[in-house]
């Protein structure tokens, strides 16, 4: 594998480290005649990603393909400057959460927990079993059968089985599948932890808020090829055929209206209760148009936030361009 | 860091081990297997309160018609292709596959486990239905009960380790299982006697015949060739396992 | 799903309208356009023959990838091949017929009696393909609360089943009958010749499908592993062959004449023996030991058939679902 890694392969740069954590160069899969992952790039550091698309994108194969379960039909995968595919030992750096919800149901949870911690060779089974269970709050149930948990708690023990032996390294595939809200809070607090602690951590999720809550840092994925990579706001700030959405409130919105209109950066502008709602091509060029435009309007600005910087319209539109 | 330290290995054996024996024993379907281990038991009885003690018509009627035909490939296919097969059909051998391991020990963990239950069921009926059956026929009884049981023990191992390999490489390795034993076991090696070379049936009376030499027309291989063929057959059959656990590929899922 | 007569009854514009008070504060619900099903509702017996149709279709794999088709065609391939070559080779006889040798390698009588365990291996592979999954994956619910009740389930299910074996079963017949008729020069004398010999195979081979259908399916409705399914087949089936076989062996020695009843018991045995009573043909002591005719199989076969159809119903009546 002497390919020359290019970390800005498609078109973004994620983060520099010395060795990534996880690096995919030009990476394929292929089965049969269905391409499920095509010519994808990217590297990641320490830190939250989420990696999106719609059902089907690819997302399980990626993973599989980082776990070592997949070898890559062309192109390379690496994980920790190792190739995972048919060596185990990568293992030992890797924690993974898969997206099949079956956990041995005759056993308990600590007994499952257990099992990890002793499958990763672990000196203290116990301990470690008891550390994991308790990072991810299942002391309460877990010398019951997995059996009878519930979906969010089988999520969570599944959770502490990959975290048991401390990986530099999570993978995580649809990790919030089944969980309330608040168990979601839990479980993007404590990714969000585990991220502050230095390791890598990749999630994949088709459901935004998750993705939204937990990093700012996205990977997307249509129809097995990487749509986008970086920070949401980034890419958002890259499409520029399209309007952004600002909402502003003043205390004179329709004073401050007949202003803006008057600037041909502003398309369009709409007085509604809450305040106004300006829409433009160039966010760069109304940044600096508004503090002007307000002072000679003289007009107070109390707030001034963008509408649509909500990971839905940025998803949305890359999966429709 | 590369492999799991030794004492890591014998715990990681364990623990599969023990994952292993929960898998393929539920309570339902352990019940059922005993009862069906009970009957060549039951039967023996039946031949004893009859007054048939020889130790020919027992093992024509009992071994080699039920314990030899039905009992030990149906427990050792359905050990064998269940180690693997319960986990891949439920997903839960990512766990495995997810681990430090060498895939080795993996395989042995699931071979062994398998084979033990299998000779457990199959052989403790096979000792007491001979023992029940064959005890008044003196130490021929006890030699020929002894023979039977080395012929269960062969011909378990073999089914459990060739359908465990099988059960890497497709989902339905159980109905393989059972066309092997009925169309191969069953018609072919009736109709063409030269496959006794690749026949577990024939491996396991063959090497049966070490301990005491069955009552049986059709034994055609001696002990020696039979256990080597044996032992040929389940070493390939774990490499080959070995080999493909390496290569595993999970299907790709809902994705 | 795809049903021209259900698509038919939806109202061709549905218009979502949002009746949304754009002032108020208050909640509101929106009209999103809920589709009313007002078509014909085809019933109970619509319902049946769709879960027939669908369960046919998956006995043999029809829609689904070539690893469904495998195990049923080649087993169905395996159980006809014997009976193809003879007609292959029907030129080769014919003339050796008109020699004056009498050739019978293969007759309607006995073609079942010596290629059961092909027929048997089907049973194994695919009756708890068809029934088992819908356990295993809680999917019963489903049906049951659909115009399908719980008895026309398993009716619906077996009967796929048992015309599945129907055609497995009649095909080396009707291979065999045309081998025949080609074999002598004047075909429609032929044609008068041989159907009178190979009518009784119709009465017969049903005979034998539903025998083997009932049985397999009954017991595969109490698992949902198909492994445990397939098993319990198998070992109900040979050991109720080798139970009665070793109890005779006794009888005959032991006094106990009597024995030799408990032939009725033999799943196997009875139906070959039930199907010469259609050929009238004698049984062959060879195959048949005891003194029981090929009426009292026939009787055995039927009360088999009804019993094991009574297990299949009243399973799936108490199943949870």
């Amino acid at each position: 594998m002497t390919a020359q890694v290019d970390p800005e392969v498609n078109g973004l740069q994620v983060r520099s480290e010395v060795a990534p954590a996880i690096e995919l160069v030009h990476a394929a899969r292929w089965y049969g005649n269905v391409v499920a992952v095509n010519d994808v790039s990217f590297s990641l550091g320490a830190g939250v990603t989420g990696l999106l698309g719609p059902n089907g994108a690819g997302k399980t194969t990626l993973l599989h393909m980082l776990a070592g379960f997949l070898a890559p039909s062309a192109g390379s995968v690496h994980i920790l400057g190792r190739s995972p595919h048919r060596d185990p030992s990568v293992y030992r750096q890797i924690g993974l959460v898969p997206e099949r919800e079956a956990v041995y149901p005759f056993l308990t949870g600590r007994d499952y927990v257990k099992f990890n911690a002793r499958l990763q060779g672990l000196r203290d089974p116990d301990g470690a079993a008891r550390a994991a269970i308790a990072r991810v709050g299942l002391e309460d149930s877990m010398d019951r059968q997995i059996g009878t948990y519930s979906k969010g708690m089988r999520q969570r023990v599944k959770v502490a089985g990959s975290l048991v032996h401390d990986p530099q390294v999570l993978l995580l595939d649809e990790p919030f599948n089944g969980m309330d809200p608040r168990q979601r809070i839990a479980m993007m607090d404590l990714l969000g932890v585990l991220a502050d602690e230095g390791r890598t951590i990749l999630f994949s999720s088709h459901i935004l808020e998750e993705v939204e809550r937990v990093g700012t840092e996205i990977l997307v994925v249509v129809a097995g090829r990487l749509a986008a990579s970086g920070d949401f706001r980034a890419i958002r700030a890259l499409m520029t055929d399209r309007p952004h959405n600002i909402s502003i409130r003043s205390s004179d919105d329709r004073r401050l209206a007949t202003t803006l209109m008057a600037d041909p950066a502003v398309f369009a502008v709409e007085l509604t209760p809450a305040g106004l709602c300006v829409q433009t091509a160039q966010l760069g060029a109304f940044r600096r148009l508004i503090a002007g435009a307000s002072r000679a309007a003289g007009v107070r600005l109390l707030e001034v936030t963008p509408a649509d910087e909500s990971l839905e319209s940025v998803f949305d539109y890359l999966v429709r361009r | 860091m590369s492999e799991v330290a030794p004492v890591g290995l014998i715990a990681a054996f364990m623990e599969i081990s023990r994952v292993t024996l929960r898998q393929l024993l539920g309570r339902r379907r352990t019940l059922l297997l005993i009862l069906l281990s009970a009957l060549p038991v039951l039967l023996a009885v039946a031949f004893r309160a009859a007054g048939e003690t020889e130790v020919e018509r027992f093992t024509r009627r009992i071994f080699d018609t039920i314990t030899m035909t039905i009992l030990m490939p149906l427990v050792a296919i359905l050990f064998g292709s269940g180690a693997f097969g319960a986990e891949i059909d439920d997903g839960t051998v990512v766990y495995l596959l997810a681990k430090p391991v060498p895939r080795w020990i993996v395989i042995a963990a699931k071979a062994i486990t398998a084979l033990a239950m299998a000779i457990l069921l199959t052989g403790s009926s096979t000792v007491l239905a001979g023992i029940i059956d064959m005890a008044p026929a003196g130490s021929d009884g006890v030699s020929a009960t002894m023979a039977q049981l080395l012929a269960v023990v062969v011909g378990s191992a073999c089914y459990v380790s060739l359908f465990l390999a099988v059960s890497l490489f497709t989902r339905r390795a159980l109905v393989l299982g059972i066309g092997y034993m009925l169309v191969w076991e069953g018609a072919l090696s009736f109709m063409l006697p030269g496959i006794a070379n690749l026949s577990i049936r024939q491996y396991a009376l063959g090497a049966s015949t070490a301990v005491y030499k069955l009552p049986l027309q059709e034994v055609r291989l001696s002990a020696e060739t039979a256990l080597l063929l044996a032992g040929v057959l389940v070493v390939s059959a774990l490499v080959l396992a070995t080999w493909k656990l390496m290569r595993f590929e999970l299907p790709g899922g809902s994705d | 799903m795809t049903d021209p007569k259900r698509a038919a009854g939806v109202p061709a514009t549905a218009p979502a309208t949002a009746i949304a008070a754009a002032t108020a504060p208050a909640g509101s619900i929106y009209d999103l356009g809920y589709r009313h099903y007002n078509g014909k509702r085809n019933g109970r017996g619509y319902a049946m023959w769709s879960l027939f149709v669908e369960s046919f279709r998956g006995v043999w794999g029809l829609g689904r990838p070539m690893t469904a088709k495998a195990a049923p065609f080649i087993l169905a391939g395996l159980y006809a091949l014997p009976a193809v070559v003879q007609l292959a080779f029907s030129s080769v006889f014919a003339q050796r017929i008109a020699a004056g040798d009498q050739l019978q390698l293969l007759n309607y009588h006995n073609y079942f009696a010596d290629f059961y365990f092909l027929a048997f291996l089907f049973c194994v592979a695919q009756a708890p393909e068809l029934v088992c999954r819908d356990q295993r994956y809680h999917v019963l619910p489903l049906y049951f609360t659909r115009a399908m009740g719980r008895m026309t389930y398993a009716v619906a299910r077996l009967g796929s089943l048992a015309l599945s074996l129907f055609i497995l079963l009649a095909a080396p017949a009707l291979a065999l009958f045309v081998g025949d008729v080609l074999m002598q020069s004047d075909a429609f004398k032929a044609v008068g010749d041989e159907l009178p010999k190979a009518l009784p195979s119709i009465p017969a081979t049903a005979l034998v499908a539903a025998g083997l259908a009932s049985l397999s399916l009954a017991i595969s409705s109490f698992s949902p592993r198909r492994a445990y399914s397939a098993i319990g087949i198998v070992a109900y089936i040979l050991l109720m062959e080798a139970i009665p076989a070793a109890l005779y062996s006794i009888g005959q020695t032991g006094g106990g004449s009597w024995t030799d009843k408990l032939f009725v018991f033999t799943p196997v045995t009875s139906l070959i023996g039930a199907t010469y009573w259609f050929f009238g043909q004698p049984l062959d002591p060879q195959d048949f030991a005891g003194s029981l005719t090929s009426g009292t199989y026939l009787v055995a076969s039927i009360g088999s058939i009804v019993v094991a159809t009574a297990v299949l119903v009243y399973r799936y009546r108490r199943v949870p679902a």
